[in-house]
């Protein structure tokens, strides 16, 4: 199974194929001459359930952006043992209730070592995040070039952007992010690559990088098919008359009108990013121990299933969280921006 | 064993779940710990009953069957139990560490013949024991088997001490003039090294060798092949059987296979191993969460099962009640240290003082509490004869953080010192036991930077790198046979490990001339009382020079299914549960 | 369509090509040093010569890649230099075609090692495919007739929560509470088919429902987003104002419209499946392709890892082939772009 991917790219792209560009919308709402941001954004509100994602995503990017402040002023500390914590006589499970849960640690401290679970979640959420942030961008950056330049240029160029994505949708990709780990790791360190402590960020620099490496091309493929719409619409016609350059052309006439499905595209991203960075944890590619991340996390707990039911599914739980909250949120975006789209 | 250490961690380190250095913990009912050596509680002896099936569930893949590769502990101890056999053996199912590591005749009439200084030995064969197709086993099997080990090529992953033993001159790199069988080179050469009389085999060393007769029943190397069995590397995953047992078609590298019983074995020639179930089958690859989960739950074939991986510590609140009597806890022959690396610590006050910070104590509890391991007084594991408790070492594993934060003023060095520590990642529990060390380090005065490896990988590469910049190595050992000589010299004697490109299993980077030539006097020892003093002279010397830090003793913590009898965790078979005694309810 | 058909195939074949070289270019020219996995880490210098000249590693990349292209095509024999095949006869082993190259770690041909798993990895996929087909549609179809009320937002919001838990947590709560703990289910296992094939079935339910619940989540939304759709469509307002029954309309002309994105969808998304469900696999110990390249990755068996991203590779291409050819069979305009 590839790590979610394959269900972003199949059914995201299909939704997206008519979507319309947003610079002439429906023209009937427009009496009031209200911008079709507004109005998308109005749609948006009214909608209760998008509504609650969008706190709920709101909610996460504050805990994502307050970790890094909390551990230095001490309130949150993911890294200090306290063995005080923890009853060696049944294997190094915490003392108390729920793993350890206390008014000090809200969610239990780690089996065998007595660190809070809250604080490595925390930034541990920060730590996935990022690297889902960084991934996203990078994958829309890649797949909007691509896509621009494959569907103003056509011919040769287009087919040869198109054999590429060919190319590269049939790589097996968990298999391939999973193989190519050791190689492009010991690769990335031999090239300078900072290597962090215990090698968190090299290794993170490389989920990054091979999730953006096979994501880009369901991007490449939305936006190309964009493209084509567009280019033939009078506006780009009246570019091209008045001379201007084919940069100019893809970034400034046609890029703005593609934001739309791009931050849809992007919101949707984040939670299979997500996702992905806990299934390569549970494979062992990844950020690795002691810097805490979402999938490490979680990877740490599965054996707790029957002895520290707490620590077992919390990790998971909050994994959940993100996941729907974002995807509830692209949902709604995508109705919002496209009417004709809504159910 | 030396190097079966590093295989557990691979394997462990390999699964994806894994359980890894706690992969050798475990907990159990009776802890008599502190006792030291492993003649922990062994539940009683029945009346062994013949017949059923017995189940071994484990989770590593095979490396080898091949008598002369295989190296794994556990390997070696099921397939001298059930498949192969050889001049000498331990006795079955013994509980005493004097009795584990006595070794008795197995096909031949005695335990061997050394001459006066223990550089030749002679063995003769029984009359009778035969191969799986009925043919007699001949001196020449024997000597045929051992000249496999000399093709380094083909016969890769065994122990390969007699390439350094036996009277055969030595080419230009060091390696010996004989070849192995397959390109015959130097065959002469050996010819002359291992002699057959008859039924009586007799070998030539160049040095002593006086616990020879240990090394036979401890390892496989020394086992007979019969040439026209050979295929080389084809070989590796056949069986060609002269014990109670053989392979019942063919063995699958990641699901395992069955034995079933050999006809032309007899049992009242072979005394040693009872043989009670009729068949055994070894289902391998699974998860070692999954298999222990399993022998919980005890239902079906499971309740016939045996298993050598170890209860997680997760698991411990489960091993209660009944589930309690079928746990076994014992001390493992693995014990844990860290090298500090003599190329970049040449401050002996700072290795001291890293030695007074570590707090094994966390370590231990971090890899699982005292049924999982406990913090080890010496690099010599309880179980070997002439261990001794150094007393440098705090039974309970408390850091002297106080005492190490002197140390380094002492020093002189400008703090915080910075440190390296190489280790092999593999499991949670790994982690954060080096995560627990990392926080006694800095408390003291160091600022340590934690270095996680994968073991299967680029770990073993790094760290054998003479220039390599890490501070402090992990590093694992079991003996290979119940001896010191199997302990210190491997892991410390500089010229057997230093070389241009690489420094052996010396990862510190070792070198001392004194502790050289103390290793070779009490090598050629023929008292072992005598040389068991030398050996810890050997060993106040290395701890003086701070050249380890002893970590822990692992423990195994095996459970198995409740029809299952005369269940041993023998000292004859490195404390892995012993098939030459068990047998199950019928 | 005949000429469209050779020319996709010609299309798949090349791209096949292209990802081999791009394959080997990635693993063989990227590594250092694959002879060091391949030889351990007891390996001594001179060792590690041997396997590098055994293994073929000491020959430029293109060259490698011509070695293993001859071999796909007339088989090859190892090891490939052929001073070492005279030093050892007894190393020797034939690889014959289509030669996949011969892995390091198990000493097999590769070709033969993904053959023994393929059955596993195929039966997985198959019965994840007819749980979360049949469930998805089902479900989907349930939902848009309920569509706003309790029901609908039941089966859309559960569905999606089962879909946002990872799936090797879903697979291990699965495994360790219905089978473990409370026995509901016996431990996954693979029976062969044409040996037991009730024994095949239940062995098989759990890895599969941990599969399906991935992918059940977007097929419900699709299906309940068709019906949806076409139920709105002109012929079914039609149909229903000649009077037929909801039954038939879903069942004749909704079931149907929906049904054709589907199966191309799903084709595809089995493709993927066939050629191992890594994590499924390793979680619940099913010995298939996905459980045998994380083992090849472990060992660091270029060979194997190779032939299995070529296999896997091969049927995503196969099944985009056979997907476009329905498409072109469906709608003619395809054949001319």
């Amino acid at each position: 199974m590839s790590l979610t991917t394959s269900n972003l790219e199949s059914h995201g792209d299909d939704d997206f194929v008519d979507v319309e560009p947003q610079g002439e919308s429906d023209g009937k709402v427009d009496v009031e001459g209200r911008s079709p941001l507004r109005l998308a954004w109005a749609r948006f509100r009214a909608d209760k359930l998008s509504m609650i994602s969008f706190y709920v995503t709101a909610l996460f990017v504050i805990v994502a952006i307050s970790a890094p402040i909390l551990i230095k002023l001490g309130v949150l500390d993911p890294q200090t043992p306290d063995y005080t914590l923890i009853d060696y006589s049944t294997g190094g499970l915490p003392i108390g209730w729920g793993g350890g849960i206390s008014w000090s640690h809200p969610l239990g401290v780690e089996p065998g070592i007595g660190r809070d679970v809250l604080s490595r979640l925390w930034l541990g959420a920060t730590i996935s995040l990022s690297i889902a942030l960084s991934a996203a961008i990078i994958t829309v950056i890649i797949g909007t070039v691509l896509g621009i330049i494959a569907g103003f240029s056509g011919g040769l160029v287009d087919s040869a952007i198109g054999r590429i994505i060919d190319l590269v949708l049939s790589f097996p990709s968990t298999l391939m992010l999973l193989a190519l780990s050791g190689v492009v790791v010991d690769r990335m360190r031999d090239v300078g690559v900072p290597n962090g402590p215990n090698g968190a960020f090299v290794n993170g620099f490389y989920v990054v990088i091979v999730l953006a490496a096979f994501g880009w091309p369901p991007v490449a493929r939305l936006i190309r098919g964009q493209v084509l719409s567009i280019r033939e619409r009078e506006f780009v016609d009246a570019a091209i008359l008045m001379g201007a350059s084919r940069s100019r052309i893809y970034f400034k006439e046609i890029l703005p009108n593609l934001w739309a499905p791009l931050l849809v595209y992007f919101t949707l991203l984040m939670p299979t990013y997500v996702s992905a960075e806990a299934a390569l944890s549970f494979l062992n590619v990844g950020i690795k121990n002691p810097t805490p991340t979402l999938g490490n996390v979680l990877n740490g707990a599965l054996p707790y299933a029957y002895t520290d039911f707490v620590f077992f599914f919390v990790p998971a739980a909050v994994i959940a969280a993100i996941v729907i909250s974002f995807n509830l949120l692209g949902d709604g975006a995508r109705d919002a921006l496209d009417p004709r789209a809504a159910r | 064993m030396g190097t079966n250490r590093k295989r557990l961690v691979a394997a462990a380190a390999s699964m994806v779940v894994a359980v890894g250095l706690a992969g050798c913990g475990g907990g159990g009912s009776d802890s008599e710990s502190n006792s030291g050596p492993s003649e922990g509680a062994q539940p009683e002896r029945t009346e062994a009953t013949k017949g059923g099936t017995l189940y071994s569930l484990e989770q590593a893949v095979t490396e080898h069957l091949d008598p002369q590769r295989v190296y794994v502990g556990r390997d070696i101890s099921n397939l001298g139990r059930t498949v192969y056999r050889s001049w000498v053996t331990f006795p079955a199912g013994a509980t005493t560490e004097e009795e584990g590591a006595t070794p008795v005749p197995d096909l031949a009439t005695d335990t061997g013949t050394p001459n006066e200084d223990a550089s030749q030995w002679q063995f003769t064969l029984k009359d009778g024991p035969k191969w799986q197709d009925g043919q007699p086993i001949t001196c020449e099997d024997f000597k045929y088997g051992m000249s496999r080990t000399f093709a380094t090529d083909v016969i890769t992953g065994g122990p390969n001490y007699i390439l350094g033993y036996l009277d055969i001159p030595k080419d230009s790199d060091g390696s010996p003039a004989y070849k192995g069988p397959y390109t015959g080179e130097g065959q002469d050469l050996y010819d002359q090294a291992v002699t057959c009389d008859g039924n009586t085999i007799t070998y030539r060393f160049n040095k002593p060798w006086p616990d020879f007769n240990l090394a036979i029943a401890s390892l496989r190397a020394f086992d007979p092949y019969r040439q026209d069995q050979d295929q080389g590397d084809k070989s590796d995953l056949q069986i060609f059987s002269n014990g109670p047992y053989k392979l019942d078609g063919e063995w699958n590298e990641d699901t395992g296979g069955t034995f079933v019983r050999n006809d032309q074995w007899d049992g009242t020639e072979d005394t040693i191993r009872q043989a009670n179930p009729d068949s055994i089958v070894f289902q391998i690859g699974i998860e070692a969460e999954t298999v222990i989960d399993r022998l919980i739950a005890d239902s079906g074939d499971d309740a016939n099962a045996i298993s050598t991986r170890n209860i997680t510590p997760a698991q411990y609140p489960q091993i209660t009640g009944d589930v309690e009597a079928r746990a076994t806890n014992i001390v493992s022959p693995f014990t844990n240290y860290l090298l500090p690396n003599f190329n970049r610590i040449t401050n002996v006050k700072v290795r001291e003082a890293l030695r007074l910070a570590t707090n094994r104590a966390a370590y231990s509890g971090a890899l699982g509490g005292d049924k999982a391991s406990v913090p080890a007084q010496s690099i010599v594991n309880p179980n070997v004869p002439g261990y001794e408790a150094d007393s440098l070492y705090s039974e309970d594993g408390n850091p002297d953080t106080e005492g190490a934060k002197q140390a380094l003023e002492e020093s002189g060095e400008t703090l915080p010192y910075p440190i390296k520590l190489t280790y092999p990642i593999g499991s949670e529990a790994s982690d954060k036991a080096f995560a627990a060390l990392k926080a006694s380090y800095d408390e003291a005065g160091f600022e340590t930077t934690l270095d996680g490896l994968d073991p299967s990988g680029p770990y073993y590469d790094t760290i054998q790198k003479p220039g390599s910049d890490s501070d402090l190595i992990w590093g694992g050992w079991g003996a290979d046979w119940p001896s010191i000589s199997t302990v210190i010299p491997p892991l410390f004697d500089s010229r057997i490990n230093l070389t241009k490109n690489s420094n052996g299993q010396d990862y510190g980077n070792y070198k001392s001339d004194e502790v050289n030539s103390a290793i070779d006097a009490a090598l050629v020892e023929p008292d072992i009382d005598t040389a068991n003093g030398m050996w810890a002279d050997v060993n106040q010397q290395l701890s003086d020079d701070v050249a380890y830090i002893a970590l822990d003793n692992t423990k195994f913590y095996y459970l198995h299914g409740s029809n299952v009898e005369n269940y041993v965790n023998s000292t004859s078979t490195s404390g892995y549960p012993d098939l030459g005694v068990i047998s199950l309810k019928q | 369509m005949f000429a469209y058909t050779i020319r996709r195939v010609i299309t798949g074949i090349l791209l096949l090509v292209v990802m081999s070289v791009v394959t080997f270019y990635l693993f063989y020219a990227s590594s250092t040093t694959p002879e060091r996995y391949a030889c351990g880490p007891k390996c001594t210098a001179a060792q590690l010569e041997t396997t590098k000249k055994s293994l073929g590693y000491d020959e430029p990349t293109y060259v490698q890649w011509g070695k293993f292209a001859k071999g796909v095509a007339v088989g090859r024999t190892f090891p490939d230099d052929p001073e070492l095949r005279k030093a050892a006869p007894q190393l020797v082993q034939e690889c014959p075609a289509p030669c996949l190259g011969f892995s390091t770690g198990y000493s097999a041909p590769v070709r033969s090692l993904i053959q023994d798993k393929l059955p596993v990895s195929f039966s997985l996929a198959i019965a994840a495919f007819v749980l979360w087909m049949v469930g998805g549609v089902a479900l989907g179809i349930t939902a848009a007739l309920f569509k706003g009320r309790l029901l609908d937002r039941a089966i859309v919001g559960l569905s999606l929560v089962a879909f946002a838990f990872p799936t090797f947590f879903i697979g291990l709560l699965l495994l360790k509470f219905v089978s473990i703990r409370w026995g509901l289910i016996k431990l996954p296992a693979y029976t062969p088919l044409t040996e037991n094939p009730w024994l095949w079935a239940t062995g098989m339910i759990l890895p599969a429902i941990t599969l399906a619940v991935v992918y059940m989540a977007g097929y419900i939304r699709i299906t309940r987003a068709f019906v949806l759709e076409t139920m709105s469509e002109d012929y079914i307002r039609t149909a229903r104002a000649k009077g037929l029954n909801q039954r038939t309309v879903i069942g004749k002309h909704t079931l149907r419209a929906v049904l054709t994105p589907l199966v191309t969808l799903s084709g595809l998304d089995l493709a993927g499946l066939l050629g191992g469900a890594i994590i499924t696999e390793q979680v619940f110990n099913f010995n298939g392709v996905g459980k045998l390249s994380v083992t090849a990755i472990q060992r660091f068996d270029l060979p194997l890892i190779v032939g299995i991203v070529l296999l896997v590779a091969t049927i995503v291409i196969v099944a985009n082939i056979i997907v476009d050819l329905l498409y072109a069979v469906i709608d003619p305009r395809v054949r001319l772009g």
